[in-house]
């Protein structure tokens, strides 16, 4: 199995033109842009912005109630917008929804639908290319700390991830926090698991 | 840059300079990444007794609105030296000529490398801020908004340094300090795209020849090499070293 | 946005009906403080401070000027603050904001109250007074950015030198001793929501809070008071805080050098 290495941005991947995501060819050979994760042909951002694409599920916020619907705050430099078409419910500014991406337009602005209103609780903002991590595979990271939080936590693939329920929110913050800065590293679901059955005995 | 005058204290003595460094000796420098919470990337570096803090925003919303472009994100960089920054009196708050002239230029070497066709409509910020100065900051600036803008994720074709390099007793020198900044015969800071060597920003005064020009050009080429093996180190830290918490420490 | 803050305010309120803050800290804990002392040499005295995730540095720095015509043996004393761009997205570019300014003015009240700098020392001669300028630098705003400042002015007070003077001028670089400080200076900025009070508001409780009130304090007196906000304080509440702020002033003092 190929090691891979953190690359910076400028830095050479290849001695030939190829189609690297987050890559750029110049003169025949291949450059990262970013600071990432290179192995095999395939480059991870370890940092950037949020990059919306259609079918993603995010976590937002109303920031404005319009005639037509909704505009909503998604962590993001181009507008969302939630048509009171899409959804049955009623929002009001401040709601936390949990919603899907189902178009993007060539402007860049978002069309949300299948939107839910999600229970009172605190947003916590996560770098949105370490999302994957704090699912984990087959939600087995947000699993053990919603368990171990006794905390709802959704998680939206732009950053937001709303905590709720009873439980002790504080911890599942410091534990996201953990999970963000170490996200790049192996073994980080049994650092985390120790981790959290420590805070659990204080 | 001052120029020589009579009362220029010698810059060279027995064929060193006044602080003991060779001609090509770069002053001691340190880079640290992620130190501020709320930007979305920051650096903090030691340059000398510079030091300086850039933190960056960005993509975001551009406002005020009518500034945006259809096909691209707008780069913003503002250098400031704080009041307190000089050796000598204090200063005041705020943008001066000097300070307008460099956040252009800064700005401007930033375009080039900033890939901002992948963000239109949006704005990219670089905020540089001068805590204490010792001649180069421009150079310290730039170099630690570079590592800034790779630590909050900004795509860039490549990441810059900037170096500078004066003639003091009619020999070129690498990284002119507050004196040889003051009373050396010329300054020319210049940042590079380490990839291909290719001049992002150019400044220079003085008087030289050509032959200078081109021995202070190879200086500083030699020395930016240094100089991004350092920024990589600090952004390498982040991930081999990682911290749940960010916060600037000077002492 | 006004409407927003409403919003964040039925969270926090509902927060703090429950006796919780979001960070698990008591009513009256502040976050984690550090204190570094002199970290720049060009100042005549610096420190760099943290409250949680807010960062301020403090520049001291002396200059010859001419003293005010209404006190012509006095010298003068001028604090200013810059709310940095890079330490919030709220924060713009330009001219200081009125926040800016009563942050500055705020650190400033307390300290010349306490008389903490005795200004008449600094008469040279007759035109002729040595002017103390005490900068703030916000660096990353996550809060109580008071708190903070003040801590930050306070503790570079204490690091910074005496100018030497030669013929009527500064002479850089060199120093004669430590400047005299008098009484040291803190303060402590509670946040009210509701009809809860929390000290060392963090920028979430900031932002759906009522009001805010900051009580500068000496070892024995109170020495500055600001509120800001548009909710309203009772009697009872400024008696309850100016105790708990002589208190809390106190333990915060512990944490400077001299």
């Amino acid at each position: 199995m190929a090691e891979s290495r953190i690359v910076m941005p400028g830095e050479m991947l290849a001695d030939r033109a190829e189609r690297i995501s987050y890559a750029y060819v110049d003169n025949g050979k291949t450059y990262s842009t970013v600071v990432g994760l290179y192995s095999e042909g395939k480059l991870v951002p370890l940092e950037g912005p949020y990059e919306p694409l259609p079918d993603d599920y995010i976590v937002g916020i109303v920031s404005e109630v319009k005639f037509s619907g909704y505009s909503v705050d998604v962590n993001c430099a181009y507008p969302a917008f939630l048509s009171s078409r899409e959804i049955r419910e009623r929002f009001e500014m401040g709601d936390a929804i949990f919603a899907k991406i189902i178009a993007i337009n060539e402007m860049r602005d978002l069309e949300l639908s299948d939107a839910k209103k999600l229970p009172a609780g605190a947003l916590a903002k996560v770098s949105s290319v370490k999302i994957p991590r704090i699912i984990g595979k087959k939600n087995s990271m947000i699993d053990m700390v919603q368990s171990a939080t006794g905390c709802q936590i959704f998680a939206g693939r732009n950053g937001y991830v709303w905590i709720c329920g009873t439980g002790n929110a504080s911890l599942a913050e410091e534990a996201l926090r953990m999970i963000e800065s170490q996200a790049h590293t192996h073994g980080l679901t049994d650092r985390v698991s120790v981790f959290l059955k420590g805070q659990k005995k204080a | 840059m001052g120029g020589p005058t009579e009362n220029s204290p010698q810059l060279i003595v027995g064929g060193k300079r006044i602080d003991g460094r060779g001609m090509e000796d770069l002053r001691p420098i340190k880079i640290v990444a992620r130190v501020l919470n709320d930007a979305d990337g920051s650096a903090y570096i030691e340059w000398g007794k510079n030091k300086i803090l850039a933190g960056v925003y960005g993509p975001s919303e551009c406002i005020p609105r009518h500034d945006q472009s259809l096909y691209r994100a707008i780069v913003k960089c503002r250098y400031n030296m704080a009041p307190f920054s000089g050796a000598e009196e204090h200063g005041r708050s705020g943008p001066n000529r000097r300070s307008k002239e460099l956040s252009k230029v800064m700005r401007e070497a930033f375009e080039n490398v900033i890939i901002s066709e992948n963000y239109p409509k949006t704005q990219i910020e670089i905020y540089v801020e001068i805590l204490q100065s010792d001649g180069g900051t421009r150079c310290a600036a730039l170099t630690a908004a570079a590592v800034a803008l790779a630590d909050a994720g900004i795509p860039m074709k490549d990441m810059l340094c900037a170096v500078a390099v004066c003639k003091i007793g009619g020999k070129m020198a690498v990284d002119p300090g507050k004196e040889e900044d003051n009373f050396g015969e010329s300054d020319m800071p210049i940042a590079f795209s380490p990839r291909n060597g290719e001049i992002q920003l150019f400044q220079m005064d003085g008087l030289l020849t050509q032959d200078e020009l081109q021995q202070g050009f190879a200086l500083a080429k030699a020395a930016s090499t240094k100089i991004r093996q350092m920024q990589v180190d600090a952004i390498r830290k982040v991930y081999e070293e990682p911290k749940s918490e960010r916060f600037l420490l000077i002492k | 946005m006004e409407t927003m803050n409403e919003i964040k305010r039925d969270t926090l309120l509902a927060l703090l009906n429950a006796g919780k803050r979001a960070d698990n800290r008591g009513m009256l804990d502040y976050r984690e403080i550090s204190i570094q002392s002199a970290p720049l040499q060009n100042p005549d005295g610096s420190s760099l401070v943290s409250i949680g995730k807010s960062q301020v540095m403090a520049g001291v720095k002396f200059d010859i000027a001419t003293p005010f015509a209404d006190r012509p043996t006095e010298g003068v004393l001028s604090t200013s603050a810059d709310l940095l761009p890079l330490a919030s997205h709220l924060f713009e570019t330009g001219p200081p904001s009125d926040e800016a300014i009563e942050l500055a003015r705020v650190v400033d009240r307390g300290i010349r109250s306490a008389n903490t700098i005795d200004l008449k020392s600094f008469f040279l001669e007759e035109g002729k007074v040595l002017a103390l300028y005490i900068d703030i630098f916000v660096l990353d705003h996550d809060g109580n950015l008071i708190d903070a400042s003040a801590l930050a002015a306070m503790s570079a007070l204490l690091s910074c030198r005496m100018p030497k003077i030669e013929a009527g001028k500064i002479v850089r670089g060199e120093f004669s001793g430590k400047l005299p400080v008098g009484e040291k200076v803190v303060t402590c900025t509670f946040g009210k929501s509701g009809s809860k009070i929390f000290l060392d508001p963090a920028l979430d409780e900031e932002k759906g809070m009522d009001c805010r009130l900051t009580l500068a304090t000496t070892s024995k007196h109170i020495c500055a008071g600001q509120k800001g906000g548009w909710g309203s304080l009772s009697e009872k509440d400024l008696m309850e805080l100016s105790d708990i702020s002589m208190r809390k002033g106190s333990e915060l003092r512990s944490l400077l050098s001299d």
